[in-house]
């Protein structure tokens, strides 16, 4: 019984990771751009004032996804197109956009943070130095800027970890609904427990390569 | 011929108008200091010369060559501005140093940058760049770092990461080396270090123009003075003159207030 559980778990939590990994691989990308957007200068002044629309709406897209519930998100795209008549998207791909939307801005406000604590006077070296922009970037700025956004970004995306576990609202197969049918089934209830020695060995390991990148970030400060 | 030419510099942030019409002019392997009140205008002159900053009209030459002519209609590739940005050195009161690179990469790391844009890079790659690490060593030894090259930026003392920018300015071989009050953020114990190094620069005839409030070090190391008050040079002369007959009763009242802390 106990190994039978083990492996049902172990292909749930494959579905797990299968959503950590897809979403991190959309939403790091993802919340770069979201990042650029809001710190995008392009607008006009009116009465002294400036106003930068593509900021602005990345703002207010940042404002809802970060004050509202992941839950809700996931719902909403969901069962929204239904709605409207589009059809419903495929289970996964509506959890994966929701996750990938939902923690792309968490990460681009993070990456937004460590771009804008770096010092004026990096950049300001670099060009009395006759460095082009995207050389100052890419050879001054960045590493700093990696160094900075390690431990946050460490944090989101542990959180991520347990994050995949709101997929079983809409009957995403992951470890949890794995254990849920468990309960439902055979009225056990042990195996939603045993659940959890899994995110935490997958939580330490990362809490590990984090910890590790830390490290080797650390010969310098900044 | 003057190694660099000022005429008519003017600045304004909103309706704050910082620079009112600067001009002067130096020759080669002066050492020109820029002295006045906070406020009067000293950084942003050079962030004007050094173009981190776009002042809105005035003409700036460098041995004769014009590099900056906004009103008359000058414009200038990407590729011109760089070229004309590394006639002037700049080393900053807060250092700003790479903290990711060591001494020695601080020093090498623009060089190697540009070498990459040569056309002979990839054949002679071996040569230039042990050409550029040579020049960054004597530089280095230069301002007395020789025991530091592998060592990282917050591994330094403010005086000795001062001298690394120093070094660092010095290996684009500028025409002009600007100080922006290079000792202003160091320990009184440390400023020493660095006013040596500058005032070493001085005797190899290195052209400097060096915005300090360490008035008797300007008055040993400086061939000039500018006294700068409300945007304007309010005195221009050797600093027997500048600070004695030349002395206005706004300048005495200034280097009164300095000498009192
Ligand atoms: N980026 C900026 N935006 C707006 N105003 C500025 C800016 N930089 C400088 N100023 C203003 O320009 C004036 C001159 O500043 P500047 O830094 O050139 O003075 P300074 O002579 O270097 O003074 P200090 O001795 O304090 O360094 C000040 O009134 C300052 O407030
Ligand atoms: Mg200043």
């Amino acid at each position: 019984m106990f190994w039978s559980v083990t492996l049902d778990l172990l292909k749930g939590f494959g579905m797990t990771l299968e959503l950590f990994a897809l979403t991190l691989l959309f939403a790091l990308p993802l919340g770069l751009i979201i990042c650029f957007g809001t710190m995008n200068r392009l607008g006009f002044t009116v009465r002294g004032k400036r106003i930068c629309p593509i900021s602005s709406l990345c703002k207010v897209f940042v404002w809802i996804i970060r004050g509202t519930p992941l839950m809700l998100q996931l719902i909403v795209i969901y069962y929204g197109p239904g709605l409207i008549g589009i059809g419903l998207l495929p289970r996964l791909t509506a959890v994966l956009i929701a996750f990938a939307i939902n923690y792309a801005c968490y990460f681009s406000e993070i990456y937004r943070g460590g771009i804008e604590s770096i010092p004026q006077g990096q950049y300001e070296a670099g060009q009395v130095l006759g460095m082009t922009k995207s050389q100052t970037f890419f050879h001054v700025v960045l590493l700093q800027v990696i160094k900075r956004i390690v431990p946050p970004m460490g944090n989101e995306i542990i959180t991520l970890v347990k994050d995949t576990s709101l997929a079983r609202v809409i009957a995403v197969y992951e470890i949890i609904w794995t254990a849920q049918s468990y309960a439902k089934m055979h009225g056990l209830i042990w195996p939603m427990f045993y659940t959890g020695a899994f995110y935490l060995i997958f939580s330490a390991l990362l809490t590990f390569l984090f910890g590790r990148l830390e490290k080797k970030l650390s010969y310098f400060k900044a | 011929m003057a190694i660099l030419q000022v005429e008519n510099l003017h600045k304004s942030y909103g309706k704050n108008e910082v620079l009112r019409g600067i001009s002067f002019s130096m020759e080669e392997g002066e050492v020109l200091s820029i002295i006045g009140s906070s406020g009067s205008g000293k950084t942003t002159t050079l962030r004007c010369l050094t173009q981190l900053e776009h002042a809105d009209s005035g003409i700036i030459t460098v041995a004769g060559k014009r590099v900056f002519d906004p009103v008359g209609g000058m414009k200038l590739t990407k590729e011109e501005q760089r070229f004309n940005q590394l006639q002037f050195g700049m080393v900053f009161q807060q250092f700003n140093l790479f903290p990711q690179y060591t001494v020695l990469e601080n020093v090498t790391l623009a060089s190697k940058l540009h070498a990459k844009e040569r056309g002979d890079y990839k054949a002679n790659k071996k040569q230039i760049i042990s050409e550029i690490e040579e020049r960054a060593y004597d530089l280095l030894s230069r301002v007395g770092l020789s025991e530091k090259t592998g060592s990282y930026p917050c591994q330094l003392s403010g005086g000795q990461q001062q001298r690394v920018a120093i070094a660092r300015a010095l290996a684009m071989q500028p025409k002009i080396l600007c100080f922006d009050e290079p000792t202003s953020a160091l320990d009184p114990e440390l400023t020493g270090e660095v006013l040596k190094v500058i005032s070493s620069l001085a005797e190899q005839h290195t052209t400097m123009i060096i915005v300090t409030h360490e008035m008797s070090f300007a008055r040993d190391v400086s061939d000039r003075i500018l006294f700068m008050e409300k945007g304007q040079i309010a005195g221009d002369g050797t600093p027997e003159y500048v600070f004695g007959e030349g002395a206005t009763d706004r300048m005495k009242a200034f280097i009164g207030a300095v000498a009192n802390g």
